[in-house]
Formats: structure tokens, C-alpha cells, sequence
């Protein structure tokens, strides 16, 4: 037999009942095909088709078929070309700024974090801090006021016992220096008359004058003063002595609040 | 798109790695967006409603499956929210009216100002062929051809028959073929 060309080739392929189905294996076809890639190539796709054939059923096979014939083949090729497209050079921070960029949820959680926030960044939180804590320590402990009673009047406690005898001997010292300082009995009539009077000069007359003059002054100076020093001192006693007793220490509530 | 990458993506996702959020959004916008236009088929829209899927899947990244699962319940995800998106737009686009030109200004991966263009009027006429499909026959196409989806997992996500998911993927196979040859020759380019 002579050479075959490449159509007997492929006919014998196709055809196998005007040809033996082993014909493309005989010497002479053989040398042929390992000589024609395109023998080959098409050899080979043909044995695909004819896997595909005994595996497929039968309607996906021509179905195959009819994609392959139409057109179908280099469509669906094409297809791939949809997987993936660009959305845009901003999709991707748009899609963070909904997602993990986004401010929490609306929630009460939120609302609650969000007013707390406020409140602790304004710069007078600490002063409305320290006056709810007093508030809750006086709903809840008591009334502190008590311990700062017993301050105030301990202040006035110990005013009076260190400042009762420097005042008692201030008094007692002004008493002594006014008793001092109080003018004689006027003399009697009876007694300046006669020649012990007459002979008084006129200027030690004048001069006795003088002081006497000077002595009412200062009298009256020191009587001012006491009287001064006797209103300062009641008032003073007034405003310390209000309070009922000298407590030298602490209520036993208020006492009992600080510790 | 490598799996293991993704993988650890997903693993530090679910764990609330925000860098691997934002690593993520990067990696999987393509694909999404992808199937949000498909879907869509304008591209404002579309970005909205991949907008709409990744914050889903945000809400949702506690509960993410791992490994293999994940792609197939992301494409479920997807595709609920996609047919959410439309109900409540009541924006069932006739066939015909993708928006090819936007198609066009795509970028392409593809070399070269003329191959960039030719993909891009290739894309363009899928994406009108698509249209003219049914919503089933372009569904199964999308998830089947486009995103190489198992039959399994299609018939799955679309709630349909194997055998459904078969049959009428070659015919739509074979419809989409057709249309996109009748779309090229009324171009003048068959």
C-alpha cells in the first residue's frame, strides 16, 4: 500500500466501517501520523470527542457539540473576562468608610458611650464630679455638717479659754489705771477760804486749773475707751457664746461619719 | 486569587483584624463588584449594591465559614442581596440596556491601548447577550461560566434541581452564543 495522505488518514478516523477501525495503526498510516503534527493534533482531538462521547450522555454531548459549532466555544472562552471588574478608585475607601471606619451603631450602648465622652472631655467635669460625689456621701453616710459644727464650735471653745484671762487681766488693768486716774473730791469751801487761800498765786491757781482740765480729758478718754472695749467684748461673747456649751469634742455622729 | 491568602484573609477577618478587612475588601472588590454589575447592570448601581454586600458580609463576620465554604456562601451572599437590592429598587432592567460604553472605559489587565479595548467591546457584548437571557439561564452562566461555581454549589445557591442547573446551562450556553454573534453582526463586526 502506498503512503496515505492525510484525508485517508482522517477518513479512516471517521469512518470506520468503510475502513478498518485499526487501519490508522498499521505501519504505513503510522509513519504518516508521526510524521503530520497536523495528523496529530487532529488525532487527538478526535480521540477527546470520542472520550467525551462515552462519558457524556447523550444530549450533553451534542449539546456540546452545538457549542462548539455555533460559536458557543470561544463565547464561554470569553466569559472569564466578567469575573472580576474595576469598581473604581474610591470604591475601596468608600467600602471602609461604611463598614470598619463607620461610627458605631446608633445603639443604646453608643448613645450611652457617646454622652459619657461628652461629659468627661468638658473642663468642668471635675468640679461636677467632686459635687455629686459629696452629694452620694451625704445620701449615704449622713450629714457631715455636724463635724464642721463641732469645729466651729470648738473654734469659739478655744478662743474663750485662751483669750478669757489676757481679756480678764486687760479689764482689771484698765480698772486700776482709771481708779488711778480719777480726779480728787472737790476741797471744801470752808477750806480755801482764809489766809492759807489767799496766799495761793494765781499761777498755781491757773496751773491746778489746767489739770483738772487735763484729768476730766483723759477721764473721759479712758471712760470711751472701756466703754469701746465693753461693746467689742460683748459682741465678741455674743458671737461666740451663742452656741450651747463648749463641746471639746466631736458629735458622736459626726464622730462615727469619719470613720 | 490565591486560596491561602484568602484563607488567612478570612481567618483574620472573622477574628476582627481590621487590616485584614481592608486587605480583603482590596482582594475580593473585583469579584463582587463584578456580580453587582451583572446583576445591576449600570455601574452606579452596581457599586451601590456591592457596597451593600460588603457591609453585609461586615455584619456578618462573625459567622463566615472557613476554607472552601467560603467562596460559595460569599456568591450566596452575593446573589440574595443582589436579588434584594433589585426587588427593592423594582429595577428589573429590559435586555439591551447595559451600559457598554461604562463597559469600555473598564480598565483590563491585558497589555496595550488596542487589546484594552478589545476585551473591553468583548466584555460589552457579553454583558448585553446576558441581558437577553432569562434571569435563571443568566444566573446559572454567571455562577457557572463566569465564576467557575461547582454545578453542586450553583444548584445550590439558585435553589434549583441539579438536573435543572445542567440542562439549562448548555442551552443558555448556547443562547448566549447566538446572541452575542446577532449582537456582533448588527455591529458589522461578523
Amino acid at each position: 500500500m502506498s503512503r496515505p495522505t492525510c484525508d485517508q488518514v482522517r477518513a479512516a478516523a471517521l469512518d470506520p466501517g468503510t475502513v478498518p477501525r485499526d487501519w490508522v495503526r498499521r505501519p504505513e498510516a503510522a509513519g504518516h501520523i508521526q510524521q503530520c503534527p497536523a495528523c496529530q493534533d487532529w488525532l487527538d482531538a478526535f480521540a477527546a470527542g470520542e472520550r467525551a462521547w462515552a462519558l457524556e450522555p447523550a444530549g450533553v454531548f451534542a449539546e456540546g457539540v452545538i457549542a462548539r459549532t455555533t460559536g458557543a466555544d470561544a463565547v464561554l472562552a470569553d466569559l472569564p473576562l466578567l469575573a472580576e471588574l474595576d469598581p473604581g478608585p474610591a470604591f475601596t475607601e468608600r467600602v471602609l468608610m461604611a463598614t470598619s471606619r463607620k461610627p458605631a451603631p446608633a445603639g443604646w450602648r453608643w448613645r450611652v458611650s457617646g454622652a459619657w465622652q461628652a461629659l468627661v472631655r468638658r473642663p468642668r467635669f471635675a468640679w461636677e464630679a467632686a459635687y455629686v460625689a459629696t452629694v452620694c456621701w451625704v445620701l449615704v453616710f449622713g450629714n457631715p455638717v455636724g463635724a464642721i459644727e463641732w469645729s466651729a464650735s470648738n473654734i469659739g471653745a478655744v478662743a474663750r479659754e485662751r483669750l478669757g484671762p489676757p481679756v480678764k487681766e486687760l479689764r482689771g488693768g484698765l480698772e486700776t489705771w482709771r481708779a488711778r486716774m480719777a480726779p480728787e473730791p472737790p476741797v471744801a469751801a470752808g477750806t480755801a477760804t482764809g489766809p492759807q487761800a489767799e496766799a495761793v498765786p494765781p499761777v498755781v491757781r491757773a496751773w491746778q486749773a489746767a489739770s483738772d482740765w487735763l484729768r476730766g480729758l483723759t477721764a473721759s478718754v479712758v471712760e470711751a475707751c472701756r466703754l469701746a472695749w465693753a461693746r467689742a467684748a460683748a459682741w465678741f461673747e455674743r458671737l461666740v457664746g451663742e452656741t450651747p456649751g463648749p463641746p471639746t469634742e466631736p458629735p458622736a455622729a459626726a464622730a462615727r461619719s469619719h470613720q | 486569587m490565591d486560596s491561602t491568602d484568602l484563607t488567612s484573609l478570612v481567618d483574620g477577618c472573622r477574628a476582627g483584624d481590621a487590616l485584614a478587612w481592608e486587605a480583603f475588601v482590596r482582594q475580593i472588590q473585583g469579584r463582587v463588584f463584578a456580580l453587582a454589575y451583572s446583576y445591576a447592570g449600570d455601574r452606579e448601581d452596581a457599586r451601590d449594591l456591592a457596597q451593600e454586600i460588603f457591609v453585609r458580609l461586615y455584619e456578618a463576620r462573625g459567622q463566615w465559614p472557613s476554607g472552601d465554604e467560603f467562596l460559595p456562601w460569599l456568591f450566596r451572599v452575593a446573589r440574595n442581596r443582589s436579588v434584594d437590592y433589585l426587588r427593592r429598587r423594582s429595577v428589573r432592567r429590559p435586555a439591551g440596556t447595559v451600559d457598554e460604553k461604562a463597559l469600555a472605559d473598564v480598565p483590563d489587565s491585558a497589555p496595550g491601548a488596542e487589546a484594552q479595548a478589545i476585551a473591553s467591546d468583548r466584555r460589552g457584548l457579553l454583558h448585553a447577550a446576558l441581558r437577553g437571557l432569562s434571569a435563571i439561564s443568566r444566573e446559572i452562566v454567571i455562577l457557572r461560566d463566569v465564576h467557575g461555581l461547582p454545578v453542586q454549589q450553583v444548584a445550590s445557591i439558585l435553589g434549583v434541581p441539579l438536573g435543572t442547573v445542567k440542562s439549562r446551562a448548555s442551552r443558555a450556553r448556547v443562547e448566549l452564543a447566538e446572541r452575542v454573534l446577532a449582537l456582533a453582526r448588527g455591529r458589522g463586526e461578523a
